[in-house]
């Protein structure tokens, strides 16, 4: 009994090796048959897809895509799978196309689905699906719920977004994404997540080292005149900004951290104090 | 982001000002009652062109908006006199053309503003328009395109439609169409057409020279001619982004008569500073040789097409156009084109694998890698 177990073991692998590989199929959802060859592109080519778009993507560390046409009826459902750099940098990728006045749904790391349009995020994988249907008020939530469901039981990788985001505080929060360059509009703080408030944002930027942290800290405190040191975290400074308003930013080991374009600097500070405290 | 208040501070400054004089803008670079976040030394030095006969004024720099993500710095190229700003319904999922709106604010009408789109018929596009207006928080845009046509086959007779319905209706005060390749073709059939008022295309230094004399051939015809990709991938190119190359191919495109302004990305006030530095002077020698360097670099990868191939090859290839095919791909981004080339070719010659031979017959004068270039373009396009 044990020795027929054993035996299934290979075909049982086997099965699940492929079905990890059938993420990208349109039998995935009955009633569906796919359209026209897979398409493939890479950051050399995505242009040729993307037109000027592609740019999002190569910000986000994007390496490769595989995409089919799905068809029922008079409707066709394109769905593109990224690569992209990694598990972080494939949310990032949804947060920066979700749309951030509706609910994230838990599907992976988090989703999004709307009437004619369905994106998730799962390990490295980015997900988009457009419905094309004659009538441009169709509503396709259905079919787009079912298809999301099947490829993400399919793809592998983390299902839980990047643990940072958890630290910013919650109350009146509306928002959060990453930004893959020039958190704020300033090159120095290269990559980092930012929260949007009811009023103001919060950012996190994780630094390879606390040295290398305090020297940007260092120039960033050199760009603001008027700029003074405040106790939040291992060192900070307040000041008050053209475009960012009032502004706090603190240091906590190699993150980086902070409050923009609240009222006043002191009301910067107050708030940094918390977001310094969830930051372990 | 609360940009309201920042606006409002600024304005009690009494340093905003509409459509910025040399004067106001000296006032703002050396205000220090609200700080800016940077460090620069002199106001900016703007110039402006007209955009074809839509005579629309801007300045020969604008702002490509595509991967901005913080609104700050779309409000500081407007406060320091940029006048032209480029973004697309279908960046971001249209979370740009939002971030675009709420940047420009009570601003919106001094700039030109110009969005995109990819619907594929009328309904579509004017549905998209509609959307891209409540996003942007306006009534109209300046230029509305269709977004990536790169021959004129891929634009229908209800695609025209939508762009005139759309200026009828005041939704759009005038209209064209953005590329990235075939604009040899593409640009003299828009000028023919005579319905297009703009073209955005990519250009840059490192293109064939026949672009050139397609947008010559546009302008004169009254097209207004913007210009993407002008740093030809430098943004993400470490070799370019040495050295100032990146500000010498801007300058390049700027100095170009017949392109009215150009819309590098930006992400962050450096950026945005460095690049303003276009306008303030003529391209130079130095630039000249930055650029020269640059192509010099490539060299051993990308064919001049000078036709001055050394031997022939043991086995048929047409060894120029196979790398011609390669340098639309790899040097100006152009894939689709390059293998539309290669596959022209006969069945004979695609099927011909160059690894296959051990020594190359075909030898370049000037240091293409002949077989290694051959065996990348068979490895891209067969």
């Amino acid at each position: 009994m044990r020795a027929s177990h054993l035996a299934l073991l290979p075909m049982l692998l086997a099965a699940g090796v492929a079905c990890a590989q059938d993420y990208l199929s349109c039998q995935l959802v009955p009633g569906w048959a796919q359209s026209g060859p897979k398409r493939q592109y890479t950051a050399e080519n995505l242009y040729d897809y993307k037109d000027g778009g592609a740019e999002g993507y190569l910000s986000y560390g994007f390496t490769r895509m595989q995409g089919i046409d799905c068809k029922s009826g008079g409707t066709t459902l394109t769905i593109d799978v990224s690569e992209m750099a990694d598990a972080d940098a494939a949310y990032g990728m949804f947060a920066a196309n979700r749309d951030p006045r509706l609910p994230i749904v838990k599907i992976g790391m988090g989703g999004q689905i709307q009437p004619q349009s369905a994106l998730f995020a799962k390990g490295k994988y980015y997900v988009e699906i457009v419905a094309i249907d004659p009538n441009p008020n169709g509503d396709h939530t259905a079919e787009l719920r079912a298809f999301v469901t099947g490829m993400q039981e399919r793809l592998e990788g983390r299902s839980t977004a990047p643990e940072a985001l958890d630290w910013f505080p919650k109350d009146n929060l509306a928002s959060t994404r990453l930004v893959p360059e020039s958190v704020l509009g300033l090159k120095q703080l290269k990559r980092g997540y930012v929260a949007t408030y009811k009023q103001g944002q919060a950012f996190i930027v994780v630094e390879a080292s606390p040295e290398s942290a305090a020297e940007v800290l260092k120039e960033l405190r050199e760009r603001f005149d008027g700029a003074s040191s405040v106790p939040v975290g291992d060192e900070a400074f307040q000041a008050k900004a053209q475009y960012l308003d009032g502004i706090c930013i603190f240091r906590k080991g190699r993150y980086l951290g902070g409050y923009t374009n609240l009222p006043a600097p002191q009301d910067a500070a107050s708030q940094a104090t918390k977001l310094a405290a969830n930051i372990p | 982001m609360n940009s309201t208040t920042s606006r409002r501070d600024f304005l009690s400054a009494g340093l905003a000002l509409p459509v910025l004089s040399a004067g106001s803008r000296m006032a703002l670079w050396q205000s220090s009652e609200n700080p800016i976040p940077s460090t620069p030394s002199s106001p900016p030095k703007l110039s402006y062109r007209t955009l074809g006969h839509t005579g629309l004024k801007v300045t020969t720099v604008g702002f490509g908006c595509m991967i901005t993500s913080d609104p700050s710095v779309v409000q500081r190229a407007v406060d320091l006199g940029i006048t032209y700003f480029d973004t697309a319904r279908g960046y971001q999922h249209g979370n740009n053309e939002r971030m675009v709106g709420a940047a420009l604010g009570n601003k919106r009408k001094q700039v030109v503003l110009s969005t995109k789109t990819e619907a594929r018929d009328k309904a579509g596009q004017l549905k998209e328009l509609d959307t891209s207006l409540s996003e942007l928080n306006t009534d109209y845009v300046d230029i509305w395109y269709l977004h990536g046509k790169n021959s004129p086959d891929q634009i229908h007779d209800d695609m025209i439609e939508a762009l005139q319905l759309a200026k009828q209706q005041g939704k759009a005060r005038y209209v064209g169409i953005s590329t990235h390749s075939g604009q040899q073709q593409l640009l003299p059939w828009m000028a023919q057409k005579g319905v297009f008022d703009v073209v955005l295309t990519a250009f840059n230094f490192s293109m064939d020279p026949g672009m050139e004399q397609a947008i010559d051939a546009a302008a004169k015809a009254g097209m207004g001619v913007v210009a993407m990709k002008v740093m030809a991938g430098g943004s993400r190119n470490q070799k370019l982004a040495q050295n100032g190359a990146m500000l010498a191919a801007l300058k390049w495109v700027v100095n170009h008569p017949h392109v009215a302004t150009t819309i590098p990305s930006m992400t962050d006030m450096d950026q945005l500073e460095e690049n303003l530095k276009a306008m303030e002077g003529a391209f130079s020698e130095g630039d000249q040789k930055l650029l020269a360097a640059h192509l010099e670099r490539i060299q051993p990868f990308y064919c001049r097409m000078c036709g001055k191939c050394e031997g022939t090859c043991a086995k048929g290839l047409p060894v120029a156009d196979v790398l011609r095919c390669l340098t639309y791909a790899d040097g100006y981004g152009q894939f689709a084109l390059g293998r539309e080339r290669f596959l022209e070719l006969t069945s004979e010659q695609v099927a011909v694998r160059c690894g296959d031979c051990a020594e190359c017959t075909v030898k370049c004068p000037f240091g293409v890698q002949v077989s290694s270039r051959m065996a990348r373009a068979q490895e891209l396009f067969a």
